[in-house]
């Protein structure tokens, strides 16, 4: 491995080794949450709501909490392993190497991406054991995750470094993601609320993401594939080029 | 071919955001080998001068050069050769003491093989080979600076930058890591080490620059420094420096009743 390759792959192992040591809150709590939601809303209301666009309720939600598990990890991990790092001065360390401020920000990235990966496909392989989850198409299923992953990573990274205390991650989790995420259509199908709801609900970007890991498993969406594809595409790399822009500069990093 | 110093200096200035102006023209030199000592009141402008060096800090103007690296333009390189051991203990409270050093050496791109023969070397030169898998908010006061001091080597650079390195560590473990900084000096690694303890910079430095309100006011050797102040050691002409010689063991001594 090259120099390069090495600082990138110690910096992502880094943040990999930080969430495993705390395994408890950073896989077991999600796991957990995911378990519930399934419980409360597939088994307990789906009862009364049986089915959505001709799918049970139970297998239409899934999906939506596959993209929750691995958005909320991917955010939660970077805003708060930037801002602990920040706070300890450890993140000096890694400020004061060679790496360049590509290899920390793809690091600080991966982390995130990572356990939203892991976390995803734990929820993954407990909805399949729960219900028949059938994948119709993958091609749009992986490149769909992968997107929503690393946009949530970027805006993780974007929060972590512009945080100043603790409760500047927490406001942006509670006051923006959770709303955008249950807002967009995670528990329900927009075609079902009145106006201008659903028209609002256009505005969201999570709408889009739920949209297309719905259709990569069960075939169905209310959006538009190939333009959710490409609009979400241009706003993770947009995303990732103005946080790419915060490191070169060092705002928020470097004195 | 002459070799190029190993820092290099000059006309630094560095203003924060909030205005506070830190440093102001600041030049300084050390040579490859050097063992140099930065003095100065709290708020000189010491630790802006080590973290513009090292990339912790943006300098506003000048230039910092590192073995003839600007350490702007080609901050990899002069980054490589710059082992930093900071005042404060900002150990990863996540990783264990062995951990810290191999992915210390995992961001200054060492190979696998070669950070754990440096790990192993590095715990038992600073006794911590029986704490390697002990978390690091775990250590005592003492061996939190020692790995401080072992993470800054673990690269192996040529230049070591000690920011008060002994302040709070009790006399057995001063002495050590005098013994062991002098050490590393013979062996060819350039060190700038700045302290408020002027016996400790008396002892260890070739050179020492005194720095105070952000401008490198005098340097040389512990004695010139006293020459050039017409007092009889390097701590009155530090408190000339700073406007406090009324503060001078010699004046106190006067002053006692007897």
């Amino acid at each position: 491995m090259s120099p390069a390759q090495i600082r990138l792959t110690t910096l992502w192992r880094r943040e990999v080794s930080r969430f495993l040591k705390i395994k408890r809150q950073t896989i077991g709590a999600p796991l957990l949450e995911t378990f519930l939601y399934i419980s409360v809303f597939g088994a307990a209301l789906g009862s009364r709501i049986d089915q959505l666009h001709g799918i049970d309720y139970v297998v239409f939600v899934i999906p939506g909490l596959i993209m929750m598990s691995w958005a909320t990890n991917a955010f939660a991990n970077n805003s708060s392993s930037i801002l602990q790092q920040k706070f300890q001065g450890a993140i000096q360390d890694q400020l004061s190497s060679p790496a360049s401020p590509l290899e920390l920000l793809l690091a600080f990235s991966l982390g995130g991406f990572t356990r939203g990966m892991l976390v995803s496909l734990l929820t993954l392989t407990a909805g399949a054991l729960l219900v028949d989850l059938p994948i119709e198409h993958v091609g749009v299923l992986v490149p769909a995750l992968f997107i929503v992953g690393f946009f949530f990573s970027q805006l993780g990274v974007l929060v972590g470094v512009r945080a100043e205390q603790f409760d500047d991650v927490a406001f942006a989790q509670t006051f923006v993601l959770q709303p955008l995420i249950f807002l967009g259509g995670v528990f329900y199908s927009a075609a079902l609320l009145p106006e201008p709801f659903q028209t609002l609900t256009h505005f969201n970007p999570v709408y889009y993401m739920i949209n297309l890991v719905r259709y990569g498993f069960l075939g169905f969406s209310e959006a538009n594939i190939a333009l959710s594809l490409g609009f979400l595409s241009i706003a993770t790399a947009a995303l990732f080029a103005f946080n790419w822009r915060l490191f070169r500069n060092g705002y928020k990093l470097r004195a | 071919m002459i070799d190029p110093p190993a820092l290099d200096i000059a006309d630094l200035g560095k203003r924060y955001p909030t205005g506070v102006e830190a440093l102001r023209g600041v030049s300084l030199q050390i040579a490859a080998g050097e063992f140099c000592g930065l003095l100065g009141p709290n708020g000189a402008g010491k630790s802006t001068l080590i973290h513009c060096s090292t990339g912790l800090a943006q300098p506003t103007t000048g230039s910092i050069r590192i073995f003839g690296h600007d350490a702007v333009e080609h901050y990899g390189e002069a980054r490589q050769a710059v082992g930093l051991a900071p005042q404060d203990l900002n150990l990863d409270w996540f990783l264990s003491v062995e951990e810290t050093l191999d992915f210390h050496g995992g961001y200054f791109g060492m190979a696998r093989r070669d950070r754990r023969e440096r790990t192993a070397e590095l715990l038992e030169i600073f006794s911590l080979t029986e704490k390697r898998d002990e978390r690091t908010r775990t250590l005592s006061g003492g061996m939190k600076r020692r790995l401080i001091l072992a993470r800054a080597l673990m690269h192996r650079p040529r230049l070591l930058i000690l920011d008060e390195p002994t302040a709070g560590v009790d006399i057995e473990l001063r002495l050590e890591l005098w013994h062991y900084v002098r050490q590393i000096n013979q062996e060819g690694t350039t060190i700038l080490l700045t302290t408020h303890y002027l016996e400790e910079a008396e002892q260890l430095c070739d050179k020492i620059a005194f720095i105070n309100d952000g401008r490198i006011v005098a340097q040389g050797s512990s004695e010139d420094l006293a020459r050039r102040y017409g007092v009889a050691n390097l701590e009155d002409a530090y408190l000339e420096l700073v406007g406090r010689k009324e503060l001078s063991r010699s004046h106190l001594t006067d002053l006692a009743p007897t």
